[in-house]
């Protein structure tokens, strides 16, 4: 290998995936520049409305995406907690429930959501009617994830605990939700970024969020393949940058932990060399 | 009677459901085909190339399925580069390269669970590099890699819902069309239980092949 292959290929270690995205925002300049591109295509994106435009979509989506994982987060643990340790009625309605709203397609629930509440007299803002649907979603995955890190804790820490006279609710709350969230980090950090991207599927009921506000920007402008790139290098660099942070905190965390990933989309558990 | 609005658009939620078993087919297939030949450019590439494949994985797992799919509509359509109007098509090419990206992931974490001892022990033995690949590495890596591609087929079944957005005639996009002249609850219970039928059956087959996997470990 050659110094300068080397010296590439370490950077590229470095910057990761940014690298590429520089590369690819350099070469549409260069050809929106040499004329290769269309231009008139591109100009809305050098006048700021545009941007504040785009922002303002993205303050939606974030919106969203905050309060679903808040939610998410605060019902995952006692539906966990349910499926692991509730009475034999109780466990078997939460276990129906997490298995089935995780076998349904996200988009099915929001639409399911917007055609059916108001039927049962709740009207809920689109933007809130889309967030309960990544709520429902969300927390079902998360429950999964809460559960896994949880049976991941040797049975020994239980036992002690108890016997050392704390009661069930400390003994989750002091000794075993502190190493299973620890353990859980990467695979929520994973089932975030699965949530900012599912934001964008509340275009689709209406809600003024960032891919919404893209296509009224591109029905304006006449230029949807180019607004449709920069939503995407948006989504790109906020999610990322997610799965950068996770990484670094799976690799600071100390060697006896061992991290636990369940993602619905995540693929490490197969190997770690 | 309840199923009365099912049974009379029984032949629209039949063609829906072949068509949602085709996108997920046929964007599976085409994301192995992405999947085997990025992860071991990820790989044996050189430099360049291996972080060109990581640039890909990374920038389509990051970014919204709906993005891409709204992104290859358009740029496909008649008035840009006119290669299709087809959102069935569409849809299989856009699930395909998004779904390639995880499988690109799945295969490669696969491909370095390979013991290198077998590598170098192929290639003593006289086999050329891609002999070695596809007949000692590839083999052995996608037999770990099942339980995580079973994984991702369920994720994909769940995708293609998205493909109604771009007008696919899916069992979602049906299901609403029905729903919108008749208001009944019933189209929106045919959905439920179409995708259930897919993804619950795949996710039992999963979760056996995971314990037996963990087993013979």
């Amino acid at each position: 290998m050659t110094a300068a292959a080397r010296a590439i290929g370490s950077g590229s270690r470095r910057l990761g995936a940014y690298l590429g995205l520089a590369v690819l925002v350099a070469l549409v300049i260069g050809l929106v520049a040499i004329g290769v591109l269309p231009e008139n295509r591109w100009a809305p994106f050098a006048d700021a409305r545009v941007w504040q435009f785009l922002g303002e979509g993205l303050w939606a989506t974030a919106q969203m995406g905050v309060a679903a994982l808040v939610a998410s987060l605060i019902l995952s643990v006692p539906l966990a907690l349910a499926r692991l340790g509730a009475p034999r009625p109780l466990r078997v309605v939460v276990v129906a429930w997490i298995e089935l709203v995780r076998a349904t397609p996200v988009l099915a629930l929001l639409m399911g959501i917007l055609l059916y509440l108001p039927r049962t007299g709740l009207n809920l803002p689109p933007i809130w009617a889309a967030t309960l649907g990544l709520t429902i979603y969300t927390s079902a995955v998360l429950a999964e994830i809460v559960r896994a890190g949880i049976v991941s804790i040797p049975r020994g820490e239980v036992e002690a605990a108890r016997s050392l006279g704390l009661s069930y609710a400390a003994t989750m709350r002091l000794v075993i939700l502190p190493q299973a969230l620890a353990r859980m980090t990467p695979a929520m950090v994973s089932q975030l970024i699965t949530l900012v991207k599912d934001t964008s599927l509340a275009s689709i009921i209406a809600v003024p969020e960032l891919l919404g506000f893209a296509r009224s920007t591109f029905t304006f402008y006449g230029n949807p393949v180019e607004t449709l790139f920069v939503v995407a290098c948006i989504f790109f660099v906020i999610c990322y940058t997610l799965s950068r942070i996770s990484r670094r905190l799976e690799l600071s965390r100390p060697r006896d932990v061992t991290p636990l990933v369940l993602g619905e989309e995540d693929l490490q558990p197969v190997a770690r060399p | 009677m309840f199923g009365e609005v099912i049974l009379d658009n029984l032949d629209s939620f039949g063609q829906a459901y072949v068509t949602t078993v085709v996108l997920a087919v046929a964007a599976m297939a085409l994301a192995l085909a992405i999947g085997t030949v990025a992860a071991s450019i990820r790989v044996w590439g050189s430099p360049i190339a291996s972080g060109a494949a990581g640039f890909y994985v990374e920038f389509f797992r990051n970014t919204p399925l709906l993005v891409q799919l709204f992104f290859y509509a358009t740029l496909f359509a008649p008035l840009n580069l006119g290669i299709t109007s087809d959102p069935v098509i569409v849809a299989i090419i856009g699930l395909g390269i998004y779904t390639g990206a995880f499988v690109t992931e799945a295969i490669r974490s696969g491909i370095l669970a390979v013991d290198p001892r077998q590598l170098e022990a192929a290639r003593s033995l006289g086999l050329s590099q891609v002999q070695t690949l596809r007949l000692v590495v590839l083999p052995q890596a996608f037999r770990t890699v099942i339980p995580p591609l079973g994984n991702l087929s369920i994720a994909l079944v769940k995708n293609t819902s998205i493909a109604s957005a771009i007008s696919a005639r899916e069992i979602l996009f049906v299901g609403l069309l029905v729903q919108s002249r008749t208001f009944s609850l019933e189209p929106f219970v045919a959905i439920l239980a179409a995708y259930w039928s897919l993804t619950i059956p795949l996710s039992i087959a999963v979760s056996r092949l995971e314990r037996r996997m963990a087993f013979s470990r």
